[in-house]
C-alpha cells in the first residue's frame, strides 16, 4: 500500500511539472511590428518633432539620422535614442534631409529570442531664417552702437561725429565695421552686393543695400540708412564764441556755454551758428531756428533740438539736444 | 477529549480575542504628529524651517550648482568630458532628455519647494502663548525666510528650465500632477515671495543669528530675478524697478512697505494681509509696539553691508577672506549657506558638506581654469592671484598640487587650520549672493534705464575697492551704452569668477551662444561648440517628468 503510494506521488508530480518545462521550451518573442507616426515630416532648425510609436514592442530605439545617430552606420558607434512610453520629441540644429528609423524589439524572458522590426520616414530640415534681429557698428571707440529698426526692412543707424574719452575727444569715421546678429549661422549676408565680412570695414556715408539668403535660399533685402547726430559747427552770440561740452554716455546730448561780459542783456539775443552738414536744422520746440535772424532769450538755459535727415529716406532721422548756457564774466 | 477541549477552548479564545483588534485599530494614536497638529508651536515651525534650509547643504544641491553654473560655460575646463559620460555630454550640449544631473537639479530644488511649503501652509496653525508683539515678529520671520528660501528653489527651476509646475503648497495625492506655469507666471509668483520676505525680516541678521536670511538676501535675490527677466538694449519697467530697489539698498532712499510690495488695495486688504504674514494684528497692537502701515518707511538697508574688506566685527581683511571662515558673515556677504562640522564626529552624511568644495580644490581638481583663461578674465587685474597654479603656495603655506597646467580657485580652497576634524565635514560656508553683485546690477539697470553717469558711479565703487588690493588708480571710463554695459559685464566676470554663476549669467545677458560656441571651437574636444543658439539656453525638463505625467508636463522646444 505504502509503495503504491509513493509511486503514485512521483507520477503525479512529474505530469505536473511536464507542462512547465514544456512551456519553457516554446517562450518564443511575441512578433514585434515597427510603426510611428511623426507630427511633420518638414521642419525648421530647432523645431520640435514629435514621434509617436504604434506598434508592438517591449523596447523602442529611434535613430535621428543626424550625426552619431545614424542607422547605417550603427556598428560604427551610432547610437538610437530610448522610448520611453511610446513618446519621443527631438529637433535638428542643421538644415538636411535625414532618415529617421524605428526599431521596435521583442524577446522572450531569458533573452534567447530577440526579434526586430525597423521602419523608417524621411525628414526634411529647412533653415529659412532671414531676419536680423540686429544690427550694430561694434567699435565705434570701444561702444558698440546698435542700429534702430524702421519698419520691416530699414535700419538706421545713427552715430556720433566725435565722442568724449576721459580728457581726449576723437573723431568717429564714417567707415565702420559692422555686425550682424541673425538666428542661424548659415544665413549669408551681402553688403552692397558683396559677401558680408566681419573685419570689412563698410561706408556708412551712403546708404547700404544688404541682402539675407537663408540656407534654404529665401532672399530677402533690407536697406540700412546712417545718419550722424547733428551738431553746430560754430554757435555764437554777439560774436562771442560757445564752447561745446559732450555728454559721454549720450551721444545726442551736446551742451555750449557762452561767456558774456557782466550786464549783457540777452533776453532777445540772435545767435549766429552753422551746422555742420546740408540736412540739418535747428528747432527750439517746434520753432525752426535761422542763424542770425531768430530772437532768443538766454536768461535761462536754451533747449536746442537739432534734427539730421538721411537724403535717401525721410523716416531716418538722428536728433540731438543742445543745451545753451550764457554765463557772465 | 480533556486535550481536544482545551485546543477548542484555546481556538475559540482566540477567535474572540482577533475580533476584538479591529475596534483598537480604530483608535487614535495619542502622541503621534501629523502636518494637522504639528505646527503649533513657533518652535516646531522652526524645525521645518531648518529642515528646508537643510536642502541648501545637501550633497545634490551644491553638486549641480557648479555643473550647471560653472561648468557648462567658459571659465574652466574639466576632467570628466568624455561624450560617453553623462557630464560630458552636459557639458558638451550633446545631452538627452534623460541625462541624470538635469533629472537631479530638477528633483532637489522640488524637494526643497515642498520643504518650504510646509513651513508655508502651516504657519497659521502656530498658537502664540502671550500677545506679545516679538511673539508675532518670531513667527513671521520664520515664515518669510521660508518665502525667500522657496523663491531661491524656483528661480534655480525657472532659469533651468524655464517656466516649471508650481506646486499646490498643500499637496494632495489626487492632484500629483501639475502643468508647467508660464515663466511670466513663475516669475510673478517668485517676486510675490521675494517682496513679502522683504518686508518681512529684519535687514541683517547677526550673532547666534547669522546664516538667516535677511531682507537685504531677499531685495538681492528680487533684483536678480529682475534683471533675469529684462532684456539688455531693451527698456523695461523691470530694469526701472532694479533701478528702484537698487537707490534703496545701495543709496539709502527711503521705501515703503507699499512700494516693496506693489500693494493693491483692491487685491487685498492691508489688514488681511498683515495677519497673513504675522505682523501683529492692529486690533491687539498696544501703544507701544510698531505698526507697520502701507506708508511706513521700511528699515535702512543701506548701511547693512558694505563692499568694504571687513569681517563681522568690521576688522580688515584680506580679499580671499571673504570666501573663507575669517570672513564668513562679512560685510560684503549677503547670503551664505551655512556648514558647520557635525558634533557626531561621522562621516558619510550627505548634507555636512564635505566635498562641495574638496572635489575642485584638490590633487585632481573636476574642473580647473587654465593660463589662458585666468589672462581672458583677470588681464592684469590683482584678483588674478587668488587662482593658483601647480606647485605654487596658498595664502597659509600649503603647496598646491592640482597638477602640471592647471589652475584652481582659492574660491574653492579650504585654508588647513578651517577644515573640519571629521571626513565628509565641510569647514566653510558657501557664498550665495554678495553685497558687489548689488552695486554691479544696480550699475547695470542704471546703463539700462539711461544713465551712465550714475552707472559708472557705482561700477567705480567696486573697482576702487579692488583697487586697494594694489593701490592702483585705475577706474573705468565712461562712454556709450554699449561700452559701459561691456564694462559691467567685465567686471561680472572678473568679481563672480568661479563662484558657480556664469553660465546662468551669460544666458540672461542673451550671448550664451556667442561666447560659448566661440570658447568651444578653440578646444580639442569642442566641448561648448555644439551650444544650440535658441534651445541650450535652458536646459530639457527630465524624461522621467515627462513620462510620469503622461506628457501634461510638456518638453522644452527643440528637445
Amino acid at each position: 500500500m505504502m509503495k503504491i503510494d509513493k509511486s503514485l506521488i512521483r507520477v503525479s508530480l512529474v505530469l505536473l511539472l511536464a507542462p512547465f518545462v514544456a512551456s519553457c521550451d516554446d517562450d518564443e518573442a511575441a512578433e514585434p511590428h515597427a510603426g510611428m507616426v511623426v507630427d511633420k515630416t518638414t521642419l525648421a532648425i530647432n523645431e520640435t518633432m514629435t514621434i509617436n510609436f504604434e506598434g508592438t514592442a517591449d523596447q523602442v530605439a529611434i535613430y535621428t539620422g543626424d550625426e552619431s545617430h545614424n542607422y547605417e552606420l550603427r556598428s560604427e558607434s551610432n547610437t538610437g535614442f530610448v522610448v520611453n512610453k511610446g513618446l519621443f520629441t527631438y529637433s535638428y540644429s542643421s538644415p538636411g534631409t535625414y532618415k529617421v528609423v524605428c526599431i521596435a524589439s521583442t524577446y522572450n524572458e531569458l533573452a534567447t529570442d530577440l526579434r526586430q522590426d525597423t521602419c523608417s520616414v524621411w525628414v526634411n530640415v529647412i533653415d529659412d531664417e532671414t531676419e536680423i534681429r540686429n544690427i550694430s557698428c561694434p567699435q565705434i571707440l570701444y561702444d558698440e552702437v546698435f542700429a534702430q529698426k524702421l519698419g520691416d526692412s530699414d535700419w538706421v543707424m545713427k552715430l556720433p561725429r566725435k565722442v568724449k574719452y576721459n580728457t581726449a575727444q576723437p573723431s568717429i569715421s564714417l567707415s565702420q565695421r559692422l555686425k550682424f546678429y541673425i538666428d542661424s549661422d548659415s544665413t549669408k549676408v551681402y553688403v552692397g552686393g558683396e559677401a558680408f565680412g566681419s573685419t570689412t570695414k563698410y561706408d556708412l556715408s551712403k546708404t547700404q543695400a544688404i541682402k539675407v539668403v537663408s540656407d534654404f535660399g529665401t532672399e530677402r533685402d533690407y536697406t540700412l540708412y546712417t545718419v550722424q547726430y547733428p551738431e553746430f559747427e560754430t554757435f555764437k552770440i554777439n560774436g562771442v564764441e560757445g564752447e561745446l561740452t559732450r555728454d559721454e554716455f549720450d551721444y545726442s546730448a551736446l551742451s555750449y556755454t557762452v561767456t558774456l561780459p557782466a550786464g549783457t542783456d540777452v533776453s532777445s539775443a540772435v545767435p549766429e551758428f552753422t551746422l555742420t552738414a546740408g540736412n540739418e536744422t535747428a528747432y527750439i520746440g517746434d520753432a525752426e531756428q535761422v542763424s542770425g535772424a531768430s530772437a532768443v532769450d538766454f536768461t535761462a538755459p536754451v533747449v536746442y533740438r537739432l534734427v539730421g535727415v538721411s537724403p535717401d529716406n525721410a523716416q531716418a532721422v538722428a536728433e540731438s539736444t543742445v543745451t545753451v548756457t550764457v554765463n557772465f564774466e | 477529549m480533556i486535550k481536544k477541549f482545551v485546543k477548542y477552548g484555546f481556538a475559540c479564545l482566540l477567535m474572540f480575542s482577533l475580533s476584538g483588534c479591529e475596534d483598537f485599530l480604530d483608535k487614535e494614536v495619542l502622541g503621534y504628529s501629523t502636518d494637522e497638529n504639528f505646527y503649533d508651536t513657533k518652535y516646531k515651525l522652526q524645525s521645518a524651517l531648518d529642515a528646508t534650509y537643510d536642502i541648501l547643504q545637501s550633497d545634490v544641491f551644491n553638486d549641480t550648482e557648479w555643473r550647471f553654473g560653472e561648468a557648462t560655460a567658459d571659465d574652466v575646463w574639466g576632467a570628466d568630458e568624455g561624450l560617453s559620460s553623462q557630464m560630458g555630454q552636459l557639458v558638451s550640449f550633446r545631452f538627452n532628455t534623460s541625462n541624470s544631473y538635469i533629472r537631479d537639479r530638477w528633483e532637489i530644488n522640488y524637494k526643497g519647494i515642498h520643504r518650504a511649503n510646509e513651513v508655508i501652509a502651516n504657519a497659521h496653525r502656530v498658537q502664540l502663548s502671550t500677545d506679545d508683539y516679538l511673539e508675532y515678529k518670531q513667527v513671521r520671520e520664520i515664515l518669510g525666510q521660508a518665502k525667500f528660501l522657496r523663491a531661491l528653489f524656483y528661480f534655480n527651476l525657472v532659469k533651468t528650465y524655464g517656466g516649471v509646475p508650481i506646486r499646490p503648497e498643500v499637496e494632495n495625492v489626487d492632484n500629483l500632477v501639475v502643468p508647467r506655469s508660464s515663466l511670466e507666471e513663475c516669475y510673478a509668483y517668485i517676486e510675490k515671495d521675494l517682496r513679502e520676505a522683504a518686508i518681512m525680516l529684519d535687514t541683517r541678521y547677526v550673532r547666534t543669528d547669522a546664516g538667516k536670511a535677511g531682507s537685504g538676501a531677499a531685495v538681492a535675490l528680487l533684483m536678480k530675478a529682475l534683471m533675469y527677466q529684462a532684456t539688455p538694449g531693451i527698456r523695461s519697467d523691470k530694469w526701472e524697478e532694479m533701478v528702484r530697489l537698487g537707490q534703496y539698498f545701495v543709496d539709502g532712499m527711503s521705501m515703503t512697505y507699499a512700494d516693496m510690495l506693489k500693494w493693491d488695495d483692491s487685491q487685498e486688504d492691508w489688514e488681511a494681509l498683515r495677519k497673513r504674514l504675522w505682523f501683529k494684528p492692529q486690533e491687539l497692537n498696544s501703544p507701544t509696539d510698531p505698526y507697520e502701515a502701507p506708508t511706513s518707511a521700511l528699515p535702512d538697508l543701506h548701511m547693512a553691508y558694505s563692499l568694504s574688506y571687513t569681517d563681522c566685527y568690521g576688522a580688515s581683511i584680506d580679499y580671499i577672506d571673504q570666501f573663507f571662515q575669517t570672513g564668513e558673515f562679512c560685510s560684503g556677504s549677503i547670503f551664505e549657506v551655512v556648514f558647520k562640522e557635525s558634533a557626531d564626529g561621522t562621516g558619510g552624511d550627505t548634507n555636512e558638506g564635505g566635498y562641495v568644495f574638496d572635489d575642485m580644490y584638490s590633487t585632481a581638481p573636476v574642473v580647473w581654469t587654465t593660463d589662458n583663461i585666468l589672462t581672458e578674465i583677470f588681464g592684469s587685474d590683482p584678483r588674478r592671484s587668488y587662482n593658483l597654479g601647480h606647485q605654487t603656495y596658498t595664502p597659509d603655506g600649503e603647496l598646491c598640487q592640482c597638477g602640471p597646467g592647471k589652475f584652481v580657485s582659492l574660491k574653492w580652497y579650504t585654508p588647513v587650520k578651517e577644515r573640519s576634524q571629521n571626513a565628509g565635514d565641510n569647514g566653510k560656508n558657501r557664498r550665495y549672493l554678495r553685497y558687489a553683485d548689488v552695486v554691479l546690477m544696480y550699475a547695470e539697470a542704471l546703463n539700462e534705464c539711461g544713465n551712465g553717469a550714475a552707472a559708472l558711479e557705482q561700477l567705480n565703487k567696486c573697482k576702487a575697492q579692488v583697487n586697494t588690493l594694489n593701490n592702483s588708480t585705475t577706474l573705468y571710463v565712461g562712454g556709450g551704452y554699449g561700452y559701459m554695459r561691456d564694462q559691467i559685464w567685465e567686471e561680472r566676470r572678473k568679481e563672480f569668477a568661479f563662484e558657480w554663476d556664469r553660465f546662468f549669467d551669460l544666458v540672461r545677458q542673451k550671448r550664451a551662444a556667442e561666447v560659448i560656441k566661440a570658447y568651444g571651437a578653440d578646444r580639442a574636444n569642442r566641448r561648448g561648440y555644439y551650444f544650440r543658439e535658441g534651445v541650450n539656453e535652458i536646459f530639457p525638463i527630465p524624461q522621467s517628468e515627462v513620462d510620469v505625467s503622461n506628457g501634461v508636463v510638456t518638453q522644452n522646444p527643440g528637445y
